[in-house]
């Protein structure tokens, strides 16, 4: 098949769409679905500016983090996907958001928010992750502007908020 | 030191929620109507290469195709991509032989991605496919690579302005023996003082072709209306320059050339001057009313946009025993790459560095820049300080080694403060907290404790601590013109405007300009709004580069904010029949006269009243001032007030395998004032990022033919967060603040970039006893000299 | 040169069983390449260093995402099995720890989640982690196609750079390593410009150390040949014999002798060759 008729359910609202069977995941979302939260950079799985959260039975958590440059769109038929874009509920920011502002871990912001991305999936499979681990887990998302100092210090913040509640 | 209401404070940034919310609109997010899609079509095979001929005739095919855009299509005008030109008087850009030999479309290929004609479809896909099948025939020319290739009498000549290649060096004019320095008031040269050093130390040091690498690709959007106006999007960093560039190059009066800005994902200099906004602007113009949007890839970046200066520099440094720093002498051989853009810029700032750092008895440094068929080098943050960093923070270190003397003592006795030049002959210090930042740097990583430690290790990772000093700049003058127009406007609610071009690289600019416009007006940050930057109602701004934002910017909103009050102050005493001398401020915007309280009224009156003025029915009266009050806020800082740091690194060396692994960073930055406090930090640690990576990790390869071997994530390699020392301190010295700088604050942006370079370097040496004078210092550089030394020398 | 990040086109056969991605396999042959987690596959097309008319899909197959291990049957992995999963299973870690640590220190965790283990067999990189353990492991890949299934030891699965005993009509099924026996035990090490990074050199080992001297041992050196090498004259100096600095500096320099390395841009030849022995001689260190 040149095209494929897909279903995704794209920060909880069901989306059918019929897609190009040689597009890009984040292909279709910015060109086709207008959705310019998600950045598109390398487009080769390096730098994790297009990282969005995809439904894993498996991973913990339910879903696990993905370059949308790396997967077909017509290959994600069914699947459940977030953006930074969806992550806020009724106005309010998810505590990663809301330590990224706090920390001031935000710059020019074009990694951001694959970097929030990436931030939800580690704190979602380890709530209490170490400064080694989150450093490892983020490997995968470049930051030119930060170090990555004040990210890491806002995923810590974060994590530590969730343990909390 | 004085306590203030909003600088200082921690306060979020202005433009952090719409980037967590991803809500933040780049360039290449933008949507409009009837939107087309432009494709630079580069030469990716050559590097050097004549263009016979190019057939569109398949690409014409490609559906979706609107036009294929030719050399020929567009101005034959050459330009410039800097505005090197504008900033500095017509006569030194003469004397400094400033050309344009760039061409939007360029008949010769000069270096790999050189663009060479452009495609126009509906679709980004069907612009790539077309670009895919455009056939560019191109008669190859020989590759010049070094500069002794640049030099041959039989090499291929770049452009007939600059004949023998030599595309720039230090004009005798202004540099007597083609040098920057000086000599001691008898007129002996350094070369004649070294003859009086105990010991003179010496090297050549290669100078990597570091990357930007901002993370957001290159993106415009352009249109040509019909009106006749050309509007381009941009994330540039000097939009209002580059509305002057654009004007000249496509022969438009500026009143036809609007330019906008668009928030900037990453710059660190690549977005300094043009880079694709004469190729957005051309394909624009070739189909009026359309708007046209033209995205680099990111392997496009590598080739295609301007990097750093690379080269060879060869220093020699004379020292008397007791350590007194007799002259230093210097010859940097440079690599332009296949055009001329900044020219002696970048290299005439390591010179300068050079000059600004220490008591040299006596300096030269001299520089031969040589076109080669490299990516062009254009600014960079640092701009030629980290190649002085580099070569002559590891030669002090070896003096001092030599001579049996601490270089920590050495730095405190030797660096430049107050009442010395800086970087320009004759513009003196008028603050330097560096000797505070040596104390907390060394005493933040445990200097003396770990460098005793560290002497007495054995086995095959060795530890070292090093320690860099720098000085850089705020602002860019005088080397360059200076200036900045501020327009604050009052609302009718007694709220303001400001509206200056100076765009937010993501540092946190705009936050602090606006924290510095509420506390100077004493109002809440939420009384004030900056509006940058639209060229169709901002003033003149030169843009975000030199580190001048905090600095200029700064200066010229507080001399607004203080015109603004003063003109409500002007006001109040003619609506109070007092003179403006008895008024002063009280809460909440109230102006109250100092000898009857009785008399006072509030500002919020004058500003409704300076709009809404009425003439009272009953008395016939005006009833307020009538006229909304706008003031200008210019500022031709005739300073650059230096900030200086002290960075400390602790490296661990396997010395099996040359691996280099940071494993704790202070930088402490002597800022003056930190305004925004996160936003300083952000700037030292994201500094050291790229500072590291030019030490250990990053140039850019290339083939024996020209063509780059690693422009993409996958071989350009930058240091990662689990890379970067978890132990790793940014350390903000207030100690010094500056007399010219707004609330004392001096720049911190580029100057971070140099912390680790000379630290690092030297940590190394610590370690290992050698010194690696090429960078990055590779695994590979490392055990090679430790295989040409016979083992580390501790 | 790629002059574009979008794929060029292709007809996607999405099978939905093993047997329908075999019928196709053999239907299309060479004109299809085969795409599970795609990290690598997607690269390629976008660079023109692959084409392909058609692309067969193979993530909707139920049943191929697995790890499973017994005590005859040893640990076979599916084909579906991301480097995540393997990651995060225990039995890899404790019973394999060369690839555990192959897995773990392989690229990004967003590329881990999707790539998968048989996946970077298949790609046949001399720089692949998980191939130069598989190697050192004494791994075989499992091949199927509509003559059945045939099971390709590691050793004869490399045939040059990208090249590898799969034919173009069989799709690989699984990976299958042998069961862990007492006393044997492996390691994994790797050299990198930064953590995340492809590997300038990699080396795997596995040694049986169940007697008082090193029974067998396999040694794999990953990017220092056109394919992931066993350094088979060093392991015959381990045979029989206890291990001692002695032997493992002689280790250390038949290592960089056997070797082919090149200068490209991760590297020279000279610095892949002196670091090799010194992996090599670390990674047996490890296992003692």
């Amino acid at each position: 098949m040149k095209k494929r008729s897909i279903t995704l359910f794209i920060n909880g609202e069901e989306c059918n769409i019929t897609v190009q069977a040689h597009h890009t995941l984040v292909h279709v979302l910015r060109n086709q679905l207008n959705m310019t939260d998600v950045k598109h950079c390398c487009g080769r799985g390096e730098c994790g500016a297009c990282t969005v959260l995809v439904d894993d039975d498996k991973a913990p958590g339910g879903r696990k983090a993905v370059d949308a440059c790396m997967v077909l769109a017509a290959m994600m038929d069914g699947k459940r996907i977030t953006t930074v874009g969806g992550l806020e509920e009724d106005g309010k920011l998810h505590p990663v958001q809301q330590a990224f502002i706090d920390e001031g871990a935000v710059q020019c912001g074009f990694c951001t928010g694959g970097m929030i991305m990436k931030s939800v999936s580690i704190l979602e499979k380890n709530p209490k992750a170490k400064e080694d681990e989150i450093r490892s887990e983020l490997e995968g998302n470049i930051c030119r502007c930060t170090g990555y100092v004040k990210i890491v210090d806002a995923v810590k913040k974060a994590g530590s908020w969730s343990t909390k509640r | 030191m004085a306590e203030y209401s909003v600088v200082g404070h921690r306060i979020p940034k202005l433009d952090a929620r719409e980037k967590v919310t991803g809500r933040g609109m780049y360039a290449g997010d933008l949507r409009m109507e009837g939107l087309l899609y432009g494709k630079i079509v580069r030469c990716w095979e050559y590097a050097h290469a004549k263009v016979k001929k190019i057939d569109f005739s398949d690409a014409r095919k490609v559906p979706g195709v609107v036009k294929c855009v030719g050399s020929k299509d567009v101005t034959q005008r050459p330009y410039n991509t800097t505005i090197m030109k504008l900033l500095v008087p017509e006569v030194f850009a003469d004397v400094f032989g400033e050309i344009a030999d760039l061409n939007i479309f360029n008949p010769v290929v000069k270096h790999q991605g050189d663009a060479v004609c452009g495609i126009i479809a509906k679709t980004e896909e069907a612009a790539e496919r077309a670009a895919e099948k455009v056939k560019v025939t191109y008669e190859p020319l020989p590759i010049v690579m070094t500069a002794a290739e640049a030099k041959r009498k039989d090499a291929p000549q770049f452009t007939p302005l600059k004949p023998g290649n030599l595309a720039a060096d230090f004009p005798e004019a202004f540099f007597p023996g083609g040098a920057y320095g000086h000599n001691t008031p008898d007129g002996k040269t350094p070369a004649q003082h070294m003859k009086e050093a105990d010991l003179v130390v010496e090297d050549t040091f290669y100078c990597p072709r570091q990357k930007q690498v901002q993370m957001e690709n290159h993106t415009y959007i352009a249109k040509y209306d019909d009106r006749g106006r050309l509007t381009c999007w941009t994330s540039t960093q000097m939009p209002k320059p580059v509305q002057n560039l654009i004007a000249e190059l496509f022969e438009l009066p500026l009143t036809r050339v609007r330019i906008i800005q668009a928030p900037i994902g990453g710059a660190f200099g690549c977005r300094l001057g043009m880079i694709g906004e004469p190729h957005a602007c051309a394909l624009a113009m070739a189909v009026p009313g359309r708007p046209v949007k033209v995205e680099f890839l990111r392997e496009e970046d590598w080739v295609a946009s301007e990097s750093r200066a690379s080269g060879h520099i060869r220093v020699r440094a004379g020292f008397k025993k007791d350590g007194t720093p007799v002259a230093i002498d210097a010859d940097y051989e440079v690599l332009k790459g296949g055009y001329y853009t900044h020219g002696s810029g970048p290299p005439f700032c390591t010179a300068a560095f050079m000059y600004g750092m220490y008591k040299w008895q006596a300096m030269a440094m001299r520089a031969n820049i040589w076109f080669n068929n490299m990516v062009p080098y254009g600014a960079y943050q640092g701009y030629g300080n980290p190649e002085n960093t580099f070569a002559v923070e590891q030669l002090v270190d070896r003096a001092c080694n030599q001579l049996g003397l601490d270089p920590v003592e050495w730095r405190r006795k030797w660096h430049k403060g107050i009442g010395d030049d800086t970087w320009l002959k004759g513009v003196k210090f008028a603050s330097c907290g560096l000797d505070d930042c040596i104390d907390k740097a060394t005493k933040a990583i445990q200097w003396d404790k770990k460098k005793k430690e560290y002497a007495k290790m054995k086995g095959t990772k060795l530890r070292g601590l090093g320690l860099g000093v720098m000085q850089h700049t705020s602002g860019a003058w005088p080397m360059l013109l200076e200036y900045t127009n501020t327009i604050m406007r009052l609302n009718e609610d007694c709220t303001v405007e400001i509206m200056n071009s100076c765009s937010d690289l993501g540092t946190g600019g705009h936050t602090a300009v606006t924290q510095m416009a509420a506390e100077a007006l004493g109002w809440p940050m939420d009384d004030v709004h900056l509006k940058c930057c639209d060229s169709d109602c901002n003033g003149f701004d030169i843009g975000a580069h030199a580190s001048r934002t905090i600095y200029c910017v700064g200066r010229a909103v507080t001399q607004a904010a203080t015109r603004l009050k003063q003109e409500l102050i002007n006001r109040a005493a003619k609506n109070l029949q007092v003179q403006p001398e008895d008024l002063a401020w009280g809460e909440d915007k109230e102006i109250y006269c100092t000898w009857d309280p009785a008399k006072h009224m509030n500002a919020r009156r004058i500003a409704k009243e300076s709009i809404y003025s009425f003439d009272d029915p009953a008395t016939g009266k005006t009833i307020g001032i009538p006229g909304q009050i706008v003031v200008t806020g210019d500022d031709f800082v005739k300073h650059c007030s230096p900030p200086f740091s002290a960075s400390c690194a602790e490296v661990e060396v396997d010395i099996e395998t040359g691996e280099v692994k940071v494993l704790s960073f202070v930088n402490a930055h002597d800022i003056g004032k930190a305004i925004h406090p996160p936003s300083v930090e952000g700037q030292l640690e994201g500094g050291s990022q790229k500072g590291f990576g030019y030490v250990l990790t990053e140039d850019i390869y290339y083939d024996k033919n020209g063509l780059c071997l690693n422009n993409d994530f996958t071989d350009y390699k930058m240091l990662g967060p689990s890379d970067m020392p978890v132990d790793m301190k940014a350390i903000l010295v207030e100690s010094a603040p500056d007399p010219l700088g707004p609330f004392g604050a001096k720049s911190c942006g580029e100057s971070a970039l140099m912390g680790p370079i000379g630290s690092v370097a030297n940590a190394i040496y610590d370690a290992i006893g050698i010194q690696i004078n090429e960078a990055p210092i590779t695994p590979e550089r490392v055990l090679a000299a430790i295989r040409k030394n016979g083992g580390v020398k501790k | 040169m790629s002059n574009s990040r979008i794929l060029p086109e292709f007809e996607l056969l999405v099978p939905q069983s093993v047997s329908e991605a075999v019928d196709m396999a053999a239907q299309y042959g060479d004109k299809a390449a085969v795409l599970a987690g795609g990290t690598d596959l997607l690269i390629m097309l976008q660079k023109g260093s692959a084409t392909s008319e058609y692309v067969i899909a193979m993530g909707e197959i139920e049943g191929l995402d697995y790890i499973k291990y017994g005590k005859a049957d040893g640990l076979r992995i599916g084909a579906l099995t991301t480097i995540t999963r393997m990651v995060d299973n225990n039995t890899v870690k404790k019973n394999y720890p060369a690839l555990w640590q192959a897995c773990k220190q392989h690229s990004a965790p967003q590329i881990r989640n999707i790539a998968t283990t048989l996946g970077n067999v298949m790609r046949a990189s001399p720089s692949g982690d998980c191939s130069c353990a598989l190697l050192a492991l004494g791994a075989a890949v499992m091949l199927e196609s509509k003559n059945g299934r045939r099971e390709v030891p590691m050793d004869d699965f490399f045939i040059n750079y990208g090249k590898t005993a799969r034919k173009v009509d069989e799709i690989a099924v699984e990976i299958v390593i042998p069961p862990v026996q007492n006393g044997v035990v492996s390691s994994f090490m790797r050299m990198t410009r930064t953590n995340f990074d492809l590997s300038k050199v990699n080396v795997a080992v596995q040694l049986d150390l169940s007697g008082k001297t090193c029974n067998e041992a396999r040694i794999a050196v990953g990017a220092v040949a056109p394919t992931t090498i066993r350094i088979k004259k060093a392991e015959a100096l381990l045979k029989g014999v206890k291990i001692n600095d002695a032997l493992l500096e002689k280790i250390a320099s038949v290592v960089s002798k056997e070797i082919k390395p090149i200068d490209d841009v991760r590297s020279t030849a000279e610095y892949r060759r002196d670091v090799s022995a010194v992996l090599v001689r670390r990674a047996i260190k490890a296992c003692l």
